[in-house]
């Protein structure tokens, strides 16, 4: 607790949080949606493409996207940090937050696996495929409402 | 701020007759294009509906500023002339229409998108040319409606029924009333919602004025404080005297009694109630309702990006071993992303319109909005982007629209997120 308050209070985190300014606290979040925006666009497509709702659009090109992907999750793991950082003992005693990490971090394990399973040079099988892409789905929808209600759920004590 | 409000005013002014117009040629259109067997005429009417449901949008938010305008900031000093319940009458037709509008609009939309995805055959599948005729001909009912009502606003000779002040009541349904006693025994009798027929001298003239009874449970409570005949919308009725005849203009030898007071132009009237405020009650009023809207919004936003990302990208030169009629097959992911998040977004301006209307970020986001309806189109009806095969090179046309739509939607995604911050809201 103390080294969250400490974290809280030092002159970065005060600045992202209190200075007013359209670069600190607004234009963070605005990249951390942006962020979002990529990376879940991308992988619903790649998901539903799995799942055959595209029958049009082959799989394999779809790779091609995976970068952009990756450097939008980077972008977020970094906003994201800053973000916490300026409200850390808020954010990190509240079990809403443990449950967005909780959904993010299976959500990266699954996506590997489809880039490893479905892109790699040895395709599973298309069930296991189906399986891998509705768990996307799910741990991104399960993401997205665990962030969205930190605004809302378990405002802790400080 | 005030000149932002006077502006999307005049803004509502402008774009109240587009979407009535609008569906009107769209209509005809689609009926010629069905007589005369012409598939260019039934497309033509679809991108109409469309494009007609779109601008609707702005139309529809640009009407709270035009209210907020008439009403001033504590919405009781309408000025003379325009009645709070013919807003609330006007606003509620215009939301059912609006919503039967966007369904119409969407459906329209998938139509289009329809008819390129079989490329081989030139025919729709069966379902959705119905569901387009009869929905947009429900629409153009309930938008006439509206229309009807929004006009009676600011020009309120069209309103037929309705007492004024110095109108003098001398009979109810045919039988004289002579006091206020018999005033009132003759509206209790008469069901509420009916309609009732007075004779009244106005203007030095005996006319019949009809009105509809008011609702039995309201008429209760403002009897209570006035005991008059508050089922007509009357504050206060008196027997006529001399002098107040002379005080009003009125002949000499009229009888019957004097209409001193009525309801409309204040605060007294039915401003809380109607459709959309009760929506906005409910938007509001329960604590689940906000934080799930704007997580679906957020969902939402994920499907449109879904199509700015793959789409987009592949116009601008990624994946080009993919042809565009294979991306092509992602675009209602988007636009029913986009009817996710128009139904959530209605719901937060319905819940608290003011952190809108005084918002000038948001009318941004509206401009942008209605960018991205038009620029779609192009990734729907231009051949030169349905042609771009596997392996090849979009043209310039298609990644200009391409480009543009990744700003706009940017931009949306921009101001939307900027209403609390370069805005006011919450």
């Amino acid at each position: 607790m103390e080294f969250l308050r400490a974290l809280e209070t030092s002159g970065f985190s005060v600045w992202v949080r209190e200075s007013g300014s359209l670069w600190s606290f607004p234009g963070i979040l605005l990249v951390h949606t942006y962020g979002m925006g990529i990376m879940v666009g991308v992988i619903l497509a790649v998901d539903l493409s799995i799942l055959g709702l595209v029958p049009a659009l082959p799989l394999a090109p779809l790779q091609k996207f995976f970068p952009l992907v990756w450097i939008a999750f980077w972008l977020n793991a970094i906003t994201g940090t800053i973000l916490l950082a300026a409200d850390a003992t808020t954010k990190l005693t509240n079990p809403d937050f443990g449950v967005k990490m909780g959904f993010i971090v299976l959500a990266v394990i699954n996506q590997r696996m489809i880039q490893k399973r479905l892109f790699g040079e040895k395709p599973s099988p298309p069930a296991t495929g189906k399986a891998l892409a509705w768990m996307s789905i799910a741990c991104w929808l399960g993401a997205i409402t665990a962030g969205r209600l930190l605004a809302y759920v378990g405002t802790a004590v400080k | 701020m005030t000149q932002i409000l006077e502006n999307s005013a005049h803004v509502h002014l402008l774009l109240n007759h587009v979407p009535t117009i609008g569906f009107g040629i769209g209509l005809l259109l689609c009926l010629a294009g069905f007589v005369g067997k012409s598939d260019v005429l039934k497309r033509t009417s679809f991108v109409i509906f469309f494009l007609v449901a779109v601008v609707a949008i702005a139309t529809f938010v640009s009407g709270n500023a035009a209210e907020a305008v008439l009403a001033g900031t504590g919405r009781t000093d309408f000025p003379p002339g325009v009645s709070p319940a013919a807003i609330r009458a006007h606003e509620d037709a215009a939301l059912l229409a609006f919503a039967l509008m966007e369904v119409t609009g969407f459906f329209a939309w998938l139509a289009l998108w329809q008819w390129r995805r079989v490329p081989s055959s030139s025919r729709l599948p069966g379902w959705t040319l119905p569901i387009v005729v009869v929905l947009s001909v429900v629409t153009f009912g309930l938008m006439t409606r509206a229309a009807e009502l929004g006009g009676e606003i600011n020009h309120p000779e069209i309103r037929e029924s309705g007492l004024r002040q110095g109108d003098v009541i001398q009979t109810v349904n045919g039988h004289p009333v002579k006091d206020n006693d018999a005033l009132n025994a003759a509206t209790v009798a008469v069901e509420p919602g009916s309609t009732v027929s007075l004779g009244v001298v106005r203007d030095s003239k005996l006319q019949s004025v009809s009105i509809a009874i008011a609702d039995a449970v309201a008429a209760s409570k403002r009897a209570e404080r006035t005991n008059e005949a508050a089922s007509l919308n009357v504050r206060r009725t008196v027997l006529l005297t001399q002098e107040l005849a002379a005080q009003y203009g009125l002949k000499l030898g009229v009888e019957g009694l004097l209409v001193e007071q009525v309801y409309e132009q204040g605060s007294q009237g039915p401003v809380d109630t109607g459709i959309a405020r009760a929506v906005g009650l409910y938007v509001t009023g329960r604590t689940w309702v906000w934080p799930t809207c704007e997580t679906l919004h957020f969902v939402g936003l994920c499907m449109l990006f879904t199509v700015v990302v793959i789409v987009d990208l592949r116009m601008l030169g990624m994946i080009r071993s993919v042809p565009y009629s294979a991306v092509y097959q992602l675009l209602p992911i988007g636009m029913l992303g986009f009817g996710i998040n128009l139904t959530t977004g209605i719901l937060f301006f319905l819940g608290v319109p003011s952190q809108y209307v005084h918002n000038p970020v948001f009318y941004w986001k509206m401009v942008f909005v209605v960018l991205g309806g038009i620029n779609i189109l192009y990734f729907m009806l231009v051949d030169e982007a349905w042609s771009i095969g596997a392996g090849e090179d979009a043209p310039f046309s298609a990644k200009v629209a391409a480009a543009s739509a990744i700003f706009i939607w940017a931009a949306v995604l921009f101001c939307g997120h900027m209403l609390p911050f370069i805005g006011n809201s919450f």
